[in-house]
């Protein structure tokens, strides 16, 4: 595609860019917005600036999901389908596991993610086992790479639209979420029911992740990465940091996914590029945590 | 009875009781100060006197159990300030402040500037005046906690628990802090339970003094109506043996002075 002929008004180009282009932009940015809000919500509500959205097992939940989908089901809606009935089991399963411990504890919360992880690897395993090697094992690690490609208008906007719900709740709730960073006993004295709004909050979130993962398979460090950049801008935590840390994530995304279109002849998985800022990121925010200590 | 009474309080951590049946009233308008050694169970007697952490017995503010209210409804009675806050995060510190008018907000609601202007007063009164804009996390620990006595001092309430408040501050502001806390106490004919550690602080300026041992009651007291040899004798049995003396500052006020004896370390 060009440019200058789009703007020129190129009735071919018209069309590539609103049938194949379109949906993959908005996907990008909008799950990329989304990400970005659910990491910010994730680090204030766990405490801890490492907390990204699959800390409670929703990614490894809608990778079996899509691998299930892959081996079981055809097309690819039923897999986006799959994928987000996989997140969704994952996120219910670890939130029903956390409350369990009636103290409310957010550590208990992570434990729960870890032990839904790890089942949820499980079944990845078992399924990709029973995978043909050619076909459907091929599909299945390119999923878990992640991918914009093929997200269409059609299959993506009733998951945008939930996200869209969801990133909206969340950002007029900053304040409840901002009073949970406190220790449990304080945000208690503060008049907030600590429980139930952990609860509340992190369904939020983690649904608006689903509907993305579901939609681009795995996309790593979106989430951690987004509201540092936001935070090092701001250098506080208020509602337009929250907000920042979306428009970093959408940002990132976008700039991913046109790597991963344009590096190579073939089209790349856009976590690689991700990750290729992510991880370098991460080494320097504990080297940088190491010196302050 | 009106004010605060606590009766058969049992509480601890993994089933082990740390406060063990601790009884007490304190009417309107009182300040009490609990004393006692480390790991007499001052902490754990404030946290399960607002019902953070679970409990037997009961603690009553004006005949209503506090631990069986719904969080906002009991932040909307009892302010509480731990030994440390437990905010992580960078936040300016009038948005530490303002988190004191939860209680009174709905759920999506943000403080109005009423509001806004009321915790900027509150800042002035500790000393944090014109530092709303600084982040909380660049305050030293000392300045900390007058920031959240601030955050405190907005709150509506009738109960103040402060699990102590001074530990990072120094001589002067000790002494503000605890002005503020007993103006507090005058303009709302309120109650305030605070945790200290030092005697001299608290026999000055608290109506009455509980005085904690291994998380039962040693002994109770009130400076000024207690007999000197009676609350040396009370005060020993938690620091070892003291001098209490009465004396008079420059202004001409009379002031409590307690003196650690020495002992000899064989």
């Amino acid at each position: 595609m060009s440019a200058e002929k789009l703007l020129a008004g190129d009735a071919m180009q018209l069309q590539v860019f609103w049938r194949l282009r379109f949906g993959r932009m908005l996907a990008g940015a909008a799950g990329g917005f989304a990400l970005g809000m659910a990491g910010f919500v994730y680090q204030t509500v766990f405490r801890n600036p490492l907390a990204s959205p699959d800390i409670i097992g929703v990614s490894s939940g809608a990778s079996a999901g899509a691998a299930a989908g892959i081996l079981f089901l055809s097309g690819a809606a039923a897999v986006t389908g799959a994928s987000f009935a996989g997140a969704l089991a994952a996120m219910i399963l670890s939130l029903a596991l956390a409350g369990l411990d009636r103290s409310g504890r957010s550590g208990t919360i992570v434990l729960a993610g870890v032990a839904v992880h790890s089942l949820a690897q499980t079944a990845l395993m078992c399924l990709k086992l029973t995978a043909d090697p050619e076909r459907e094992l091929a599909s299945i690690e390119y999923w878990i790479m992640g991918s914009l490609n093929g997200v269409s208008l059609q299959a993506a906007v009733g998951n945008l639209a939930v996200c869209a719900l969801c990133v909206l709740l969340l950002f007029f709730l900053h304040r409840q979420i901002l009073l949970l960073s406190a220790e449990e006993g304080e945000a208690r004295m503060l008049g907030v029911p600590v429980t139930w709004m952990r609860l509340g909050v992190l369904l939020l979130a983690t649904l608006a992740v689903s509907c993305v993962v579901s939609l681009t398979g795995l996309i790593s460090f979106v989430g951690l990465l987004a509201p540092h950049i936001a935070r090092l801008l701001t250098r506080n935590n208020q509602k337009g940091t929250m907000l920042l840390s979306g428009l970093a994530g959408g940002v990132l995304l976008l700039a991913a996914d046109l790597l991963a279109r344009t590096v190579a002849a073939t089209e790349l998985p856009v976590s690689i590029f991700t990750s290729l800022l992510g991880a370098p990121y991460l080494v320097w925010l504990l080297v940088g945590r190491r010196r302050r200590a | 009875m009106n004010g605060l009474s606590v009766q058969g309080l049992i509480a601890g951590y993994g089933g082990e009781p740390v406060i063990r049946d601790l009884s007490f009233e304190l009417p309107r308008g009182r300040i009490l100060g609990i004393l006692g050694a480390n790991g007499s169970g001052k902490t754990t007697l404030l946290k399960s006197m607002c019902g953070i952490l679970p409990h037997q017995g009961v603690c009553l503010l004006d005949g209503t159990d506090l631990s069986r209210m719904p969080p906002r409804k009991a932040a909307l009675l009892c302010s509480y300030v731990p030994q440390r806050s437990g905010i992580t995060i960078d936040l300016p510190v009038l948005e530490v402040v303002l988190m004191g008018f939860n209680p009174r907000l709905g759920l999506l609601e943000i403080p109005n500037a009423a509001m806004r202007a009321q915790a900027q007063e509150a800042l002035a009164r500790v000393g944090l005046g014109g530092r709303e804009n600084d982040s909380f996390h660049s305050l030293s620990e000392g300045l900390k906690q007058l920031c959240i006595l601030a955050r405190t001092l907005v709150s509506e309430g009738s109960l103040l628990l402060l699990d102590e408040p001074e530990s990072a501050l120094d001589l002067r502001h000790r002494h503000k802090l605890l002005e503020q806390v007993r103006r507090w106490v005058r303009q709302r004919n309120g109650t305030a339970v605070l945790s200290l550690h030092d005697p001299g602080l608290a026999l000055n300026h608290c109506d009455r003094l509980l005085l904690l041992k291994n998380g039962g009651c040693h002994g109770m007291l009130c400076p000024g109506e207690t007999p000197p040899e009676e609350m040396e004798a009370l005060l020993a049995g938690i620091y070892g043996a003291v001098s209490l003396r009465r004396c008079t500052d420059r202004t001409g006020r009379q002031q409590w002075v307690m003196l650690k004896e020495w002992e000899d370390e064989e």
